[in-house]
């Protein structure tokens, strides 16, 4: 089929070319306007009068009973109006996918079964007095065994995460399906080859920039609910609202919102909906609850984790006669669409490509975590990375190259797979080709440069999938209004993907006008007439061909009441802005105002319903969609060996969209969701410790920055769908589907390795990368000869320290406040402030730029009654050179030290150093002091755990066992915690002191004396740091490298240099180790290196390998010594090459 | 206790606690809700303003640290698009910010939850002046997180509008 190309950021050649006609156009995204200038109302910008605030008390157990919980603290606490509990609602479990798996309440009902479900809420005249009171309540749980992975959850003697029947299928099994489509045992009897790979992943999560949240207002008049809530889908908040509250849905409304990205977390109803309602019906305020970003993290549903076994079975000329797939799916602690999840992820498992037979036995088990959802792909990212990666191997065996084996094997329009799945466009095979020219797939297949590599992979996804139990149809209704103009109403939802823009231009198509002359309003149930919702990729395919109905409707009728009273055609009736007239004779028009005011509003609906039939529901046979986009990736990557981390140098995307409605809009969800799959398969996993996820933050959940994309070149190809509007099929959610496996194809030809877990972190693939070499690490652990002791003690932990620590140990530790508001004083000058920090019986701290402070009191590290701003102090203020050292206040903000001239000229390395600290605004904000005396980052420190820092000597290192992969290498003793300070190490480098003064006098502490330990410094507690000073030496070099996961964050490791020459003959050698230790420390055996032997290369390499002396790893940070090694090199070339 | 604060060049006096941050007090207070609250925790930047001419992060921006620079937030760059009314691309009457109509032409949002902290942010680097490339882009936008567009046309269009705004100076 020859489909035309969509060269990326070019218009449709000419087509029909009226004024009207925007399909195809790039028209700018409606409502962009309020975006950007700030006015765009989002449901947290919501304010109504009287409105209260409502924070939610969590479960801080895994699997646990509730035997008691009391809230009168938290009711007479002040502000609050209301608290609920489990017992305040009436007792009905939320619908979901209904019937048997009907397993959630709105709160705990007797039993927690996830760190992090909602267990009770209050609703307070401010937020901070709903929080406040929320950590009055007490609640007494009795603890269950945790049951945290689908392996544990099924075994034989786990306990029942819910009772009764919903387990039927077997232990903790929410579902389990065996299905067969074809004979798939006399396929694989007679097959050539069989192939067989297990592929698992963990959990990944959508992550919106805008969390959820609702406010309710109840109407005790009418005993009506409105709801303003992020959501895709407000037809089944209404259904769900309404039926746990025991509310007719007729009174049930939802109104129109921005709503900032949903990628499906926000496809079905979460839980703060109807905890808002409960509220507003019971106090009869407005009742505002808006998720924390932990809480997001915490509560809001995920991915699904998936463990899968993929057997292929193909003839000799690499026909795939059967598949075989079998998946465990991790459900977490509730279903939510569990079941349509499974589906959805094993219909990818045989539909893309041509295969002859499909068997799946898929189950979907509790666990005790966090309950998963939908996110963008429904599963497809990772099961095709799955079957993808198995294709290669497949064409590796035959000898044939993997693009051109993809071709032959390409779904075809007029195929019918074994499932039942009718193709009709289908322009895969050009998909392939373009995406395989355009990034000059022979050439580097052939010949890759070293290190580099390319991959391709294809994916198919249903466009407009028929899931729903409801059916698949679409309401729109269309109005002209006063203002002439034209409003469509649409219960669906645009989150971002500028659905509303596209529904615009279809419907202006429709009545003959530019698109800017019809408003989309979304989401108002009141106004628009049913829709199921923003999901399942579905809304240009079904809402679209509504609109277009009700449009054509609105039309027809104008143009018929137009006609009759003109005497003419209707045909030649056209409607422009505001205005209609007589094509043949112009001078017969009509304002429409004009003609709004007198004949009243127009309103047609349109109804549309996909004609294709659902699957069948024992079988599952069928057509899963009305029809099945298609697409292609090839991507080039390079990876650095000595660090492991994957850079993507380009990738080219084709999707065969059928009709691309708005180019501007399809580019613009391709590249979105292609970077949400690197970040799948790059970097991002929830690492559960503890039971818990302790990454449950942006600095540690890894998305990817501004810095993580690569260059994307967009292909559009159209081959029309018949069903779809002017063509169109689904172009949005897909362009993730190819992603992960496209990149994980490139990563295996540039490394030959072939990796069966993601995500591909960078100390993964270092570790594997360091495996085959056979290399291996000499930490030399007894030139540090406390590390004796520190490893037997270690080597007790699993069996005896841990466990007996954890248990019982944390049930002695150290009380601590929680939730503490210190108050603020402003210093006025120095005095003040030693004055204030010298008051007995007060626990104080110095507040420079805040960006430790802050993040550490709400994270519950710190606890303070009183902050001394140290803001308006001149004195601490300042760079400045004052008798060969240089000077900087300690308040001094890290942007303007490293803008400083006089900086830049005398030590240019700082500068430098500075500027790879975190982000422009931390750089804008933190103080050189703050920097250095910085509370740890250690996650399980953070994420409050009872550790040995916050418990004291009874507690255990989280990092021992745990996932220890940001830890310290060198040094750990009771704490593993490094030093995450970037100055630390340069300034030890630099050799400078720091200046503190008390009401006792001045002590000049050298960088070597300043730390006790991650977080500790040795200022004594009445001492304010005063500023640095660093000596400036002739005839030195520096260097500084640091390695960080995404530009923007903390180091992984750090090595700091300096060197002082004499002509060419080095005399002094400083060289500091950064983020691999609870303090910095100095390489002395590579100083000593270096001092005998000069820095000839391979000095520099032997040196090198001396900075990890007296090292002693943890299991997950063995890789950090590679990474030092390696930053101790290039650190020394640079100094070296400087001289 | 209060404290006086300028913001978009008007003077306003807040009755906080010291340790508010400006975020809640720009959004609650004082009825600026451009200003968006992705994580609380200075790690996204949807809370970004502008403190005299550097660019920050206002939920870890205490009140107290607040009345030492005037503020300006994404409403007041919005009214500064007199000055620099591009007349060869929008017409007068538009008054938006070149940055903001380079976002909008270049079709560089989509939910555009992240858009007004990104707009910050490009605002702080393109008033720094001269000429802007790529890898400034993405040095001076690297605490801004965006999970809808892959940052991509927000590059081009922060590159777009550094030039408009050059052809003005």
């Amino acid at each position: 089929m020859n489909s035309p190309v969509l060269e990326a950021g070019v218009a449709l050649p000419g087509e029909a070319a009226a004024a009207s006609n925007e399909v195809g156009k790039r028209v700018l995204q409606h409502g962009a306007r309020g975006r950007v200038n700030g006015e765009a109302v989002y449901t947290q910008d919501v304010v109504l009068p009287g409105m209260l605030y409502a924070a939610v008390l969590r479960s801080t157990q895994a699997h646990a009973l509730i035997t008691a919980i009391d809230v009168e603290a938290a009711l007479a606490a002040p502000g609050v109006r209301d608290v609920i509990t489990a017992e305040d609602f009436p007792g009905i479990k939320y619908v979901h996918f209904g019937a048997k798996y009907s397993d959630r309440y709105p709160l705990a009902n007797g039993r927690v079964r996830f760190i992090g479900e909602e267990v009770a809420v209050v609703a307070a005249d401010t937020l901070a007095q709903a929080r406040d009171a929320a950590r009055l309540i007490t609640v007494k749980y009795q603890p269950l065994p945790v049951l945290l992975t689908p392996e544990q959850a099924m075994a034989a003697d786990a306990p029942d995460i819910h009772d009764g029947d919903l387990t039927a299928a077997g232990k903790n099994i929410a579902q389990l399906r065996d299905l067969d489509f074809g004979d798939v045992e006399g396929a694989f009897a007679r097959a050539a080859h069989v192939f067989e790979g297990v592929y698992e992943h963990g959990v990944v999560v959508p992550a919106c920039m805008e969390t959820n949240g609702t406010v309710a207002d109840y109407d005790p008049e009418n005993q009506a609910l409105t709801l303003w809530t992020a959501t895709q889908a407000p037809h089944f908040i209404r259904k769900e609202v309404s039926h746990v509250l025991g509310i007719p849905i007729e009174k049930v409304h939802v109104r129109g919102v921005n709503v900032g990205g949903g990628f499906g977390g926000k496809s079905k109803v979460c839980e703060q909906e109807a905890l808002a309602a409960l509220l507003a019906v019971r106090t009869k305020r407005p009742v505002k609850l808006t998720l924390e970003r932990t809480e997001e993290f915490l509560s809001g549903k995920t991915d699904h984790a998936k463990h899968m076994t993929v057997r292929t079975a193909i003839d000799a000329q690499g026909n795939i006669l059967a598949r075989s797939t079998s998946v465990v799916i991790d459900n977490g602690a509730y279903t939510a669409l569990g079941p349509v999840y499974m589906a959805a992820a094993r219909a990818r498992t045989a539909s893309l490509y041509r295969v002859g037979a499909a068997h799946f036995d898929s189950r979907i088990v509790y666990t005790n975590k966090v309950p998963g959802g939908q996110y963008r792909g429904m599963g497809a990212p990772h099961t095709i990375w799955a079957i993808e990666s198995q294709i290669d191997e497949i064409a590796e065996r035959l000898g044939i190259d993997p693009l051109a084996y993809r071709i032959q094997i390409a779904n075809q329009s007029g195929d019918t797979n074994p499932l039942g799945w009718q193709i009709k466009s289908c322009a895969l095979s050009e998909c392939l080709a373009e995406v395989g020219e355009r990034i000059g797939w022979d050439e580097k297949r052939r010949n890759p440069k070293p290190w580099r590599g390319v991959g391709v992979a294809a994916m198919i996804h249903p466009s407009a999938g028929v899931i729903y139990e409801e059916g698949n149809f679409s309401n729109t209704r269309i109005e002209l209004g006063a203002d002439g103009a034209y409003k469509l109403y649409t219960q669906t939802s645009d989150t971002g993907t500028w659905q509303n823009t596209v529904l615009a231009q279809l419907a202006a198509n429709a009545l003959g006008v530019a698109s800017e002359e019809v408003t989309v309003c979304h989401m108002d149930t009141q106004n628009a007439p049913l829709d199921l919702g923003s999901a399942a990729s579905r809304v240009t395919f079904v809402t679209g061909n509504a609109a277009i109905r009700a449009a054509k409707a609105l039309r027809e009728k104008l143009a018929g009441h137009l006609a009759q009273l003109w005497e003419c055609d209707a045909a030649d009736i056209v409607l422009a802005s505001r205005t209609a007239f007589d094509a043949n004779n112009p001078a017969r028009r009509v304002d429409l105002g004009e003609y709004v005011a007198e004949y009243g509003a127009q309103v047609c609906d349109g109804y549309y319903s996909v004609p294709t039939k659902r699957p069948d529901p024992d079988t599952g046979y069928g057509n899963y969609a009305a029809t099945y986009t298609f697409g292609a990736q090839a991507v080039e990557v390079e990876v650095d060996p000595t660090t492991g981390r994957i850079k993507i140098l380009q990738i080219v995307a084709a999707q065969d969209v059928g009709k691309a409605i708005n180019p501007t809009a399809i580019e613009g969800q391709m590249q979105g969701g292609i970077l949400q799959g690197i970040g799948m398969v790059l970097q991002e996993e929830l690492v559960y410790e503890d039971n818990r996820p302790v990454n449950a933050n942006f600095l540690n959940y890894k998305i990817p920055r501004i810095g993580d994309a690569p260059p994307i070149e967009v292909v559009i190809i159209e081959s029309p769908e018949e069903d779809g509007p002017f063509g169109a099929k689904a172009a949005g959610e897909p362009s993730i589907n190819a992603t992960l496996a496209a990149v994980a194809n490139a990563v295996a030809h540039a490394t030959g390795i072939r990796f069966h877990k993601l995500p591909l972190t960078a100390d993964r693939v270092l570790a594997e990368l360091k495996k085959r070499e056979g290399a291996k690490l000499d930490f030399k652990p007894l030139k540090r000869p406390y590390n004796v002791h520190v490893a037997t003690v270690r080597s007790m932990y699993p069996a005896i320290v841990f466990p007996a620590l954890r248990k019982v140990g944390t049930k002695f530790a150290r009380q601590r406040r929680k939730g503490q508001r210190p108050e603020v004083l402003v210093a006025n000058d120095l005095q003040e402030a030693l004055r204030e920090l010298a008051v007995a019986g007060r626990k104080a701290k110095i507040l420079a730029g805040g960006t430790d402070l802050f993040v550490g009191i709400k994270q519950n590290v710190y606890d303070l009654d009183l902050l001394i701003d140290i803001s308006r102090i001149e004195e601490l203020q300042g760079v400045r050179i004052d008798n060969g050292m240089l000077c900087l206040g300690a308040r001094s903000l890290l942007a303007e030290v490293s803008d400083s001239d006089i900086v830049q000229r005398a030590l240019p390395m700082l500068a430098q150093g500075i500027r790879r600290i975190a982000t422009p605004q931390i750089r804008n904000m933190a103080t050189v002091a703050g920097d250095l005396c910085q509370e740890k980052r250690c996650w399980f420190f953070r994420s409050d755990l009872p550790c040995y820092q916050h418990g004291g000597a009874t507690c255990p290192c989280f990092a021992v066992m745990g996932d220890s992969r940001h830890h310290s290498i060198i040094g750990a003793g009771r704490c593993a915690a490094p030093c995450p300070a970037d100055l630390a190490p340069i300034l030890t480098a630099l050799d400078a002191r720091v200046v503190a003064v008390s009401r006792q006098g001045v002590r000049h502490i050298p960088m070597e004396e300043f730390y006790q330990w991650s977080g500790l410094t040795t200022l004594r507690a009445d001492e304010v740091l005063h500023r640095i000073e660093v000596p400036l030496v002739e005839n030195a070099t520096h260097a500084f490298e640091k390695y960080a996961i995404r530009k923007g964050d903390f180091a992984e490791a750090s090595v700091a240099v300096r060197l002082r020459w004499q002509a060419e003959r080095l005399v002094d050698a400083r060289i500091s180790l950064g983020a691999v230790s609870p303090l910095p420390i100095r390489a002395t055996e590579a100083e000593q290196h270096l001092m005998l032997h000069g820095l000839s290369a391979s000095s520099i390499k032997e040196a090198a390998a001396r900075t990890i002396y007296g090292g002693l790893p943890l299991p997950g940070n063995h890789h950090k010594g590679y990474l030092l090694i390696e930053l101790a090199q290039r650190a020394l070339h640079g100094a070296a090459g400087r001289q | 206790m209060a404290y006086q604060l300028q913001v978009n060049g008007t003077a306003f006096s807040i009755e906080a606690s010291g340790d508010t941050a400006l975020v809640d007090v720009l959004r609650d207070d004082l009825g600026l809700r451009g200003t968006k609250i992705g994580c609380g925790q200075g790690e996204c930047g949807a809370c970004s303003v502008m403190m005299g001419e550097r660019v920050v992060c206002s939920c870890l921006t205490p009140v107290s640290r607040a009345t030492l620079f005037p503020i300006t937030t994404i409403e007041g760059i919005c009214g500064q698009a007199v000055a620099h009314a591009d007349a060869d691309a929008a017409p007068a009457s538009s008054r938006l910010h070149p940055i903001q109509q380079a976002f909008i032409d270049h079709g560089a949002l989509q939910c555009g939850f992240c858009t007004p902290g990104m707009i910050v942010a490009a605002y702080a680097l393109l008033n720094r002046g001269g000429r802007v490339t790529e890898d400034d882009v993405v040095e001076g936008l690297t605490g801004n997180l965006c999970r809808c567009t892959g940052y991509r046309k927000i590059i081009e269009a922060v590159l777009d509008a550094g030039e408009r705004m050059q052809r003005h100076e």
